[in-house]
């Protein structure tokens, strides 16, 4: 289990079973209505990357806060970041063909980080200066969920946290899941590194 | 392979098999290969090698695994990890095939309609069941004995083993019988910690995952070269499915026609006579009924599907379902109770996880230690479980925070740690199914009504499974252990069992010893649906041990003409 926990955990709810997808060349099964897009050989880790691209589900100022957002969750540092993944359109894709709750829910935390944003601001957070973003985000992402007179944990967790927290499962979800996000990884693409060599440990000492 | 469908001859065959999966591809090789006239029917599609994505990258699929079409058609299907965006078409399209449950029992039954049934997705691990399972009424009181025992089914474990290649590593254990294993897949050094820890405080059995997966050539199939996704087919056919095995050789045999799309509604039954005539379907696509005519008739569609078959097959002399003169069909239905278990981390060891490591498709596994011969006998349950689970590097996406250091943390990685339950599910006759009057599939089949829960012994399993899961992490070294002691929605283990049982007692049971229905003579239902408890043991192999027992015992008796 290495890659994929982000995209489908259940380690408990079944065989523990490894999963990854390595990469290989699409298959040229005839299309049919009972195949699977991927059963059919169908690749479409280029389309996002469409030129003319509109989000089907955001507005404009949502997917430019979402850009801004992705990119300071997961900046390009030696390696590309969520703004190259395109993660913000991969979500968008996603979230225009989720349920209305779904939707609403994502919305609401963005719409959050904005009206924290504006309470202490007075600025939508995509026009803040990346030093006040990252007090906010920090504010939210470090959160001290206990009391400070009685040390013991809250009832509730702090609500800023949750909405922070969504967010960025989502922006994670996206970008690991793309083929920068393989990457990023280290996936060098072949799909057989076998056999498993398991540990060659002396007994007693696996270091 | 392509097959190519024939359309059903005029001619009467010596066995019609319904159900190509685990059980009903064993059923035909066995019999097509003792020289009868085999016509197997599967109601999905065939299924090629071409439609295999275990190599393609998760980030070619548009959804990335969240496609809109699986959440839509297969609501229920998706509640299994196997039924994912690449393979999906595979299992049954859950607008198509409804059954109804009643309130407040849940209950998911996941499925698959194309050839080779669920033997393309299973989750292979491979585990016989021993006289502690077999003879568990005579040893604690509860229940019915199979009518089997080990000894009976010993050298049918061999032959299914031999032919299907189960890895594994012998242990002695003396509620897991060895086998004819190929050589074990190796340990990881938080799983060989944790055997080590566990055989030292507890004295328990840590091992290997018993897996249909080849780990060496054999058969001529070629060894598994770990790319990990199994479940969306392998383009070296190194993990058993019935498709390019079993099937395969009932078709080389000469002696089976293969009859794809063909739904099967009911059993015939010829007239004035207590014998079987053979089988009605419906063809998937067209919608034309055709019948099939047969000297003996064999159910392997899976335990609820050959129950369903029966139960609308009733007749003036069978009106509760035929073969039911016990009323034991649809009764006693099992499968394994999850939810108890734990998960954490070993700090002591090496991160770092490797994108490019070997993906082993396969866990490790804790063999039943509750109410065995050397135990005794538990104050607070009946029966045990066994524990799944493994240990390894693993990318950490839990992390706190976020920025460069949440990118740096992701890569650092964690030494993850986990065993999940599978516990013995009880044989209880209010668990059940019958035909929900109401409901009718896509092809005007009569669905079903299934009626199940977990009872306070499966609770009560689940609870100690994450009492005792959490004390063998700790021992293993791990720290933020997580246990978790529910117990999930009956279904969710996909080992539905019974409905159908097997017994001596024509009064309480379906079938007799051989598969056989007590009640009409020419008609066997060889899978799941005959077993008369459910062990904690995964099911599939000794299903198709027992399928391979029956056989030989139909073969030898029709060639005596007593069938």
């Amino acid at each position: 289990m290495k890659r994929r926990e982000l995209i489908r955990t259940g380690f408990l709810a079944g065989a523990a079973v490894a999963l990854r997808p390595p990469a290989g060349k699409a298959q040229n099964a005839a299309q049919s209505s009972e195949l699977t897009l991927a059963q059919s050989g169908v690749d479409a880790s280029k389309d996002l990357a469409a030129p003319g691209w509109k989000p089907l589900f955001l507005d404009e100022h949502q997917n430019e806060t979402l850009i801004v957002l992705s990119d300071l969750m997961i900046p390009a540092t030696d390696t590309p970041g969520a703004k190259e993944a395109l993660v913000n359109r991969y979500i968008d894709l996603v979230l225009a063909a989720e349920t209305p709750e779904t939707q609403r829910a994502f919305l609401n935390s963005l719409g959050y980080l904005d009206g924290e944003s504006m309470r202490r601001f007075k600025a939508a957070f995509r026009y803040l200066s990346r030093e006040d973003q990252d007090i906010l985000l920090h504010a939210l992402a470090y959160v001290v969920n206990e009391s400070r007179w009685t040390g013991e944990a809250n009832a509730k967790p702090d609500v800023g946290h949750v909405h922070f927290e969504a967010l960025k499962q989502r922006i994670m979800t996206a970008y690991y899941s793309s083929q920068i996000g393989e990457k990023e990884l280290g996936w060098d693409g072949a799909f057989a590194h076998g056999p498993y060599a398991g540990c060659d440990h002396p007994e007693g000492n696996h270091k | 392979m392509n097959y190519t469908v024939q359309e059903p001859l005029q001619q009467t065959y010596d066995a019609v098999v319904v159900g190509s999966g685990a059980t009903g591809g064993w059923a035909a090789k066995q019999l097509a290969e003792a020289g009868l006239k085999v016509a197997l029917l599967e109601a999905g599609r065939a299924v090629s090698p071409k439609e295999f994505t275990e190599h393609m990258p998760g980030y070619k699929l548009k959804y990335r695994d969240h496609s809109p079409e699986v959440v839509r058609t297969r609501p229920i299907q998706k509640q299994c990890y196997a039924c994912m965006e690449y393979n999906y078409e595979w299992f049954v399209n859950d607008l198509e095939n409804p059954y109804s449950t009643p309130a407040g029992k849940p209950f998911t039954w996941q499925r698959l309609r194309v050839l080779g049934g669920r033997s393309l997705v299973w989750g292979r691990q491979s585990y016989r069941l021993s006289d502690n399972d077999f003879k568990a009424a005579s040893r604690d009181g509860y229940g019915d004995d199979w009518p089997i025992s080990y000894a009976d089914l010993a050298p049918y474990y061999d032959i299914v083993e031999r032919y299907v290649g189960i890895s594994g590593a012998a242990e002695g254990n003396e509620m897991l019988p060895d086998g004819q294993f190929l050589p074990p897949m190796k340990m990881s050094c938080g799983e060989i910690q944790l055997r080590q820890r566990v055989k030292a405080q507890f004295g328990h059995t840590v091992t290997i995952g018993r897996t249909a997966i080849l780990t060496q050539n054999h058969n001529g199939r070629a060894a598994c070269h770990y790319c990990g996704p199994c479940e969306r087919g392998c383009s070296t056919f190194s993990y058993f499915s019935s498709p390019f095995t079993t099937v395969k050789d009932a078709m080389a045999s000469g002696n089976c026609t293969l009859i794809t799309n063909a739904v099967v509604s009911h059993v015939n039954m010829d007239d004035g006579a207590n014998t079987a005539r053979g089988v009605t379907y419906v063809d998937r696509l067209t919608r034309q009924v055709k019948e099939v005519r047969a000297k003996t008739v064999i159910l392997c569609a899976q335990a609820l599907e050959s129950t369903r078959i029966l139960l609308n097959s009733s007749t003036r002399e069978y009106p509760n379902g035929l073969a039911n003169s016990s009323g034991a069909l649809g009764r006693y239905l099992m499968d394994h109770v999850t939810g108890g278990g734990a998960t954490g981390h070993l700090p002591d060891f090496k991160t770092l996880p490797d994108a490019n490591e070997p993906q082993r498709p396969n866990g490790i596994y804790v063999p039943r230690f509750r109410n065995t011969p050397s135990s005794g006998k538990h104050s607070r349950f009946l029966r045990g479980y066994g524990f799944q689970g493994g240990a390894d590097a693993e990318f950490n996406f839990s992390v706190e925070g976020y920025g460069v250091t949440l990118k740096k943390a992701v890569k650092q990685g964690i030494y993850g740690i986990g065993l999940g339950a599978f516990g013995e599910s009880l044989a209880r006759w209010d668990n059940y199914c019958e035909i929900d009057r109401d409901l009718k599939d896509a092809w005007g089949i009569p669905a079903l009504r299934i009626s199940m829960t977990h009872g306070d012994n499966e609770a009560a399993l689940m609870d100690d499974a994450g009492a005792t899961a959490a004390e063998m992490l700790e021992a293993a070294g791990a720290k933020d252990i997580k246990m978790q002691a529910k117990v999930e929605m009956p279904g969710m283990a996909i080992h539905e069992l019974g409905t159908a049982r097997m017994g001596n007692d024509p009064k309480k049971s379906v079938l007799n010893a051989f598969n056989q229905a007590h009640d009409v003579k020419n008609m066997f239902v060889m899978d799941g649906a005959s077993f008369v408890s459910s062990a904690c043991q995964n099911p599939t192999l000794t299903m198709m041990a027992v399928t391979v027992r029956a056989c030989a015992n139909l073969i030898d008796r029709f060639h005596k003409s007593e069938i």
